[in-house]
């Protein structure tokens, strides 16, 4: 299934962040050592659908090519809703790549969008290098978890 | 992707708001129709002489103390009403998709545009400053002070519900004068809304007006002694011959904003895929009924090459569009407002084909999405080989047609543009600086477009108009608002 209007991106990434909010929170359940920070993770998922919320609603007029702005696949950035294991390398994992697909999203989406959406592709990139560096943390965590277990 | 939830629920009757309160109407009740479902989703009364009578009287009545308002505090209500329709932004934006059709991405543009003017004129105490000059004369000081004028009428069209209101009204009130408004009875919902919010944020009972009904609320408007002026946003047959003249006739100030036929100027030098974007918006957005909608795409140069990619894209692109209820996120496309109006757009494809311009692109049995009934959809059409002086590429048809004509240069193609008799919104889509400050400069059109498909200015600019689009002096949005609203009251002293 295709996107094509800025609403329906807005709520797939409404839908992508809602789901990775949660799969943090469950994680921050599950691993308490780092629950500090999973719970900054799924604050920092629901700060960005409000910042883009925001964006969007404050930028959107009909001269602008709203219902055009986008032609995306949604399906290759799904995810499915995820919740913790017992398994912390496993989460890890998991996280990383729902990560990658929500960072790409954010990336593709921002420049199909450049020149349509106003001010929208400009926050989409500024998520989208924070997602980078939420990935380094995560496979900083990966990396000591490995060092650990040798 | 879901349809959105809809807030209009149950059959509510609209009233007329006069005086602060919701006043059940005298007059007929008739349905307000969700074009997309074809179901009812209100009722509304059309109001008698008697009820907008009694809502001037409201306005005359509320006017004096209104006016003695400091402005900083007139201000400060505005701040609040701007508030509390950001706080209302989706469910306003749902609405004017249930009552009118257009797409969520639409209504939400709409939205936006028309908080944009009371957020300008929430600059009210610097905006309506006057000025000063001292020793005019020896011992003699000149001032003007921009005074409020009394009621005035605000009629709105179908088109944009929500919005076009607003063009006017923030500045009226805001420059300390009281208003009665009329949107249009197909489309009341979105108005009865922000008069619950205009009520909400504190005017004083008589300065925020509405009264719902067709001809009889605009005569009684016309006729009024105690209407200083109307804003009008229409057809040119009723902004020309009814509204301006009668306005004239009675002394009235007048803003007469009316119908359009705008040209899309296509360069060979242009960002083609940017420019395809923007003209599925122009002519297809708002399903083309829209007084900045393109109307006819002139391609200049006699490069066939670039002729041809240049139009198989915007078939395909135009072909692909998704049409359905405007509350589904996939849709890009609404239906026409109701059945009468796409019976006219459908009059004009068959003159279209008719006059023997080529049907490239036939959008009379469009693929709905989601099986609504097609009482009011129509797919987007595109016409090659159109004439400028047919009647398809003369008249406004005010829906999703695209009429295709081709000019040997620049020159030709804003002569074609002049030659029509409306100058509302024309653009050019080029990467030559050269070419388009040609365009600005010989283009007879109030609003201009560079690589703009809808020319519409933000709330700090007037929203132009020129020739048959625009019957007036000083237009809607801005500062010209504040003049059209204010008389200059201009005080020459000198002490003995």
């Amino acid at each position: 299934m295709r996107l094509n209007t800025a609403s329906e991106a807005i709520s797939f990434l409404r839908e992508l962040e809602t789901k990775a909010a949660t799969f943090y929170e469950s994680m921050g359940k599950a691993h308490s050592s780092e629950e500090a920070l999973f719970s900054d993770f799924a604050k920092e998922s629901k700060k960005n659908i409000a910042n883009i919320e925001r964006t969007y609603f404050g930028v959107i007029t009909d001269a602008l090519e709203g219902c055009f702005a986008f032609d995306i696949d949604r399906s290759k950035y799904e995810i499915h809703d995820m919740a913790a294991t017992a398994r912390y390398a496993d989460d890890l994992a998991a996280a990383l790549e729902m990560e990658e697909r929500i960072r790409r999203f954010y990336v593709d989406a921002a420049a199909q969008s450049k020149g349509l959406m106003a001010d929208v592709p400009r926050v989409m990139e500024r998520i989208a290098r924070a997602r980078g560096e939420r990935q380094e943390r995560l496979r900083s965590l990966m990396d000591a978890l490995k060092k650990a277990r040798t | 992707m879901a349809v959105l939830e809809e807030p209009i629920n149950g059959i509510p009757l609209v009233k007329n708001f006069v005086n602060g309160e919701w006043v059940e109407p005298q007059g007929q009740i008739v349905d307000v129709t969700n074009p997309a479902t074809n179901q009812v989703i209100a009722k509304v009364g059309v109001a008698t002489r008697e009820e907008i009578d009694a809502a001037v009287e409201a306005a005359k009545t509320a006017f004096p103390e209104w006016r003695r308002t400091p402005p900083l505090a007139r201000s400060r209500i505005l701040f609040r009403l701007k508030e509390l329709l950001e706080e209302s932004f989706e469910e306003l934006s749902r609405i004017q998709t249930q009552e009118h059709g257009k797409c969520i991405d639409e209504s939400r543009g709409e939205t936006r545009r028309g908080i944009e003017n009371v957020e300008v004129a929430c600059g009210i105490p610097t905006l309506q400053q006057g000025y000063y000059s001292e020793d005019v004369a020896t011992g003699i000081d000149e001032w003007v002070i921009p005074t409020p004028l009394g009621v005035f009428g605000i009629i709105g069209p179908y088109n944009f519900p929500f919005m076009i209101p607003l063009w006017s009204a923030p500045y009226a009130v805001a420059t300390g004068n009281t208003v009665v408004i009329k949107p249009s009875s197909e489309v009341p919902l979105s108005q009865m809304r922000l008069a619950e919010l205009a009520d909400e944020a504190g005017f004083p009972p008589g300065v925020w007006n509405v009264v719902n009904g067709g001809r009889t609320v605009v005569n009684g408007m016309l006729e009024h002694p105690d209407i200083a002026g109307i804003t009008f946003v229409g057809s040119t047959p009723t902004g020309r011959d009814v509204i301006y003249r009668k306005c004239g006739e009675t002394g009235k100030r007048v803003i007469a904003q009316c119908g359009a036929k705008n040209f899309m100027v296509v360069m060979p030098d242009c960002n083609v895929p940017r420019t395809i974007a923007a003209l599925l918006t122009s002519f297809f957005g708002n399903t083309g009924q829209r007084c900045l909608a393109g109307a006819n795409l002139v391609i200049v140069g006699d490069d066939k090459a670039f002729y041809k990619r240049f139009m198989d894209d915007m078939a395909a692109a135009a072909g692909a569009i998704k049409i359905g209820y405007g509350l589904d996120e996939s849709v890009q496309m609404g239906p026409l407002r109701d059945t009468e109006k796409k019976q006219n757009v459908l009059k004009y494809i068959d003159i279209g084909v008719k006059e023997g311009a080529k049907l490239r692109l036939d959008g009379r049995i469009p693929k709905v999405i989601a099986g609504y009934p097609d009482t009011c959809f129509l797919g987007p059409t595109i016409f090659e080989n159109a004439d400028p002086g047919s009647v398809i590429g003369r008249e406004e048809i005010f829906g999703p047609v695209m009429s295709v004509m081709r000019a040997k240069n620049l020159g030709e193609a804003i002569t074609m543009c002049n030659d029509n008799p409306y100058g509302n919104g024309h653009a050019i889509f080029t990467s030559d600086g050269g070419s388009a400050r040609e365009f600005q400069y010989n283009i007879a059109s109030g609003n201009v477009g560079i690589n703009i498909g809808v020319t519409a200015p933000v709330a700090l600019f007037p929203f132009s108009g020129a020739k048959d689009s625009f019957f007036g002096v000083l237009h809607t949005q801005g500062q010209e608002a504040i003049r059209f609203f204010t008389e200059s009251k201009v005080v020459i002293q000198r002490w003995f």
